[in-house]
């Protein structure tokens, strides 16, 4: 893996650069909820990547899709939480099961919004970026004003079952247990992702398409029918990374996925358009970079983000893992 | 050229052009509307009118310096409204911050303002044109968000998010005598429309020169207009800086008009959205739709919280209905789609296209 030999030597400098100016116990914790951070955004831009590299569709109503995520698993949490208490009970398997309860009306939320925004809105404007843009922005608007009138203004907070608060004490060391189960189902998603794109025929054919569309289809598959497939999975991606940001953060408004959005495009524009690695690559370090400098430097965090791809455009104009389409 | 022995076809056109100048019917429709809004302070219209009349000018020229950028050149920036911002806080900073205001203050920030945008629009530019147009969307957005986070943060400078009131000086501070009989407030409003009409002229002189066909060709056709041997990325970064510079001469006269400045109504997304919209409205790429979509959309503005209180009247009783008639940006965002959807080229547009059948097929015009 000579290829990976670069990446390793940047990450263990990233890594431990910072332990220079803090110290050990508060690096390990920036350095989880940076990890944590950036998982979370990947689950937004690897959605994102992919329906951008895939279909050549700049979705901006990305951000608004994972708002209705969260706010779908959290209108189903409340109603757990409020009924049968599940939220607040001592037991490990009912926290769990209003976890997976919420993660799955999240992404199914998200998913068939997807479906319904691919069918409606996108397909009309194919290979037209300009009105791509413009069309998704519209639907970015309506989804978050419907959010606004559905559930009110102002922020909510989201409960967050009682195993999953606090943190474990390994070995004298605090561990947050939401930022633990962040970082997993992170690792989680990129190995799905990877393994349905790389060891699937489905994954092949996408792949495919991404490098030459007109031939899949010469070939004889429906790319429209992998066109909507990939746009909703990227969708529910994107609900779900709101879910899990809204637990995250405890809160959730409906303004959550513009804000996140921007992290997504620049990871997005880190990584490359259309690689999954990049983009994990991407998150990972943004996620890190904001929280030791937010740490550091309070005022200057989101400025780094900015630099940082400043400086990987200046290096790489395609972004780190980019083909240059 | 010689006995008109070898005319190109531009050159016939250009021709055709000039002989038809002072025939074309759209011609005197633009002195009207001029002459309309010099005309206006006789009739003593009350403040509130006065106050559209300026906005509409001023807006028409910023959504037509982003028809400059979005519809002449092809990329789309989500920047705009930042480089507006620029001009707005560079003058009220300049006349605000640095001691009594003299009018020496104010075209300090008004150069202020240009140069620090144009240093800006060619370094994002120059990141992001170079490898893809649709990149110039993504990075103007961050860029956007960052310059508005900037301005809450840097209070010390920018007033945070109270924004700053600058003492404006001369003619242009509130309730000032004025000169020639005319009050402070109707010799603002002249040079802005002044200015906004060299602006016009300026952008409607750029998009029609050689430079600017060349932008129309490299958005139409990008790898034909690069195959000819124009250098597209040097093209599309002088527009979209031209664009942006024009947006910062209109902030600063925004600051000259209301006074005042926030992140809120001078960088934020609203501001952003609202000049989208009037272009997408008025017609993309027509450079006078940017002034029918703002006329539309600032006079439904300013009527609109009539209508909504008597909304709130009507629908008293139920809460979501309430929070209906409240989001005012959900009907935008469904009128945005809409018209994105049906008529994609706009009233201007809409109405060129119909103009252009009745006169029947066989006259092609440049």
């Amino acid at each position: 893996m000579r290829r990976a030999a670069p990446l390793l030597v940047g990450a263990a400098l990233l890594l431990l650069l910072p332990l220079g100016a803090i110290e050990p116990r508060a690096w390990l914790t920036l350095t989880v909820a940076g990890l944590a951070m950036g998982m979370l955004i990947f689950l937004v831009a690897s959605g994102l990547t992919l329906i951008f590299g895939l279909m050549d569709v700049l979705n901006f109503a990305h951000g608004a899709l994972f708002s209705w995520g969260a706010y779908a698993g959290f209108t189903l949490a409340v109603a757990l939480d409020a009924r049968r208490g599940w939220a607040a009970a001592p037991s490990v398997g009912l926290n769990a099961l209003l976890l997976l309860l919420a993660v799955a009306a999240a992404v199914a939320v998200s998913f068939v919004l997807g479906v319904l925004l691919e069918r409606v809105i996108v397909r009309p404007v194919y290979g037209q970026h300009l009105f791509q843009i413009l069309i998704t922005l519209g639907a970015t608007i309506v989804l978050e004003e419907v959010i606004r009138v559905a559930w009110g203004p102002n922020d909510q907070v989201m409960p967050v079952p009682a195993t999953f608060q606090g943190s474990w004490d390994v070995a004298d060391v605090v561990v947050l247990r939401f930022p633990a189960i962040a970082i997993g189902l992170g690792v989680l998603v990129y190995g799905a992702v990877q393994w349905l794109l790389t060891r699937t025929r489905v994954g092949l054919i996408v792949r495919a398409g991404v490098e030459n569309r007109e031939m899949v289809q010469v070939m004889g598959h429906d790319i429209h029918r992998y066109f909507t497939a990939v746009f909703a999975a990227g969708s529910g991606l994107a609900g779900l990374g709101g879910l899990m940001w809204g637990m995250f953060g405890q809160s959730i408004r409906p303004s959550m996925g513009g804000e996140q959005l921007i992290f997504a495009l620049i990871v997005v524009i880190i990584g490359g358009l259309g690689s999954v690695t990049g983009s994990l690559v991407g998150a990972l370090l943004v996620g890190l970079a904001y929280n030791y400098v937010a740490f550091l430097v309070p005022k200057a965090a989101i400025g780094v983000t900015m630099g940082i791809m400043v400086l990987v455009l200046l290096v790489r104009p395609t972004g780190l893992y980019g083909a240059g389409k | 050229m010689s006995a008109g022995a070898a005319v190109t076809p531009v050159q016939a056109a250009r021709a055709a052009a000039r002989r038809d100048r002072w025939r074309a019917p759209t011609l005197y429709l633009r002195v009207a509307v001029v002459a309309a809004w010099a005309l206006l302070p006789a009739l003593g219209p009350s403040f509130q009118l006065l106050d559209l009349a300026a906005k509409i000018a001023l807006f028409a020229t910023l959504a037509a310096s982003y028809d400059v950028v979005i519809g002449y050149t092809g990329i789309v920036s989500f920047g705009h409204a930042m480089f507006f911002g620029f001009g707005a806080y560079a003058v009220a900073v300049a006349v605000g911050r640095l001691g009594a205001p003299t009018y020496g203050h104010l075209l300090l920030g008004f150069f202020a303002g240009v140069a620090v945008s144009a240093v800006v629009a060619v370094v994002v530019g120059a990141f992001s044109l170079r490898v893809k147009a649709l990149f110039f969307a993504m990075i103007t957005l961050a860029f956007a968000e960052f310059a508005l986070i900037l301005a809450v943060q840097w209070g010390a400078l920018t007033g945070g998010e109270d924004g700053l009131s600058p003492k404006l000086p001369g003619v242009f501070a509130a309730g000032a005598e004025g000169v020639l009989g005319l009050s402070g407030r109707l010799v603002t409003y002249y040079v802005l429309l002044a200015m906004c009409l060299a602006l016009f002229l300026l952008m409607s002189r750029f998009v029609h020169s050689p430079l600017g066909r060349t932008l129309q060709a490299i958005r139409d056709n990008e790898l034909r207009a690069e195959a000819l041997g124009y250098r597209t990325f040097v093209f599309q970064l002088v527009a979209s800086s031209f664009g942006s510079v024009v947006a910062t001469v209109l902030g600063g006269g925004y600051v000259l008009w209301v006074r005042y400045v926030n992140p809120e109504s001078a960088l934020g997304v609203p501001i952003m959205l609202d000049v989208l919209l009037m272009v997408i409205i008025g017609g993309i790429g027509t450079l006078y739709g940017g002034f029918v979509g703002a006329a539309i959309l600032l006079t439904a503005r300013t009527l609109l919280p009539n209508l909504r209180g008597l909304g709130g009247s009507l629908v008293a009783g139920s809460e979501i209905l309430q929070r209906l008639s409240e989001r005012w940006l959900l009907y935008f965002g469904i009128l945005f789609v809409l018209v994105v959807f049906f008529f994609p080229r706009g009233v201007l547009g809409t109405l060129r296209e119909a103009a252009a059948r009745r006169r029947g097929p066989a006259t092609p015009r440049t």
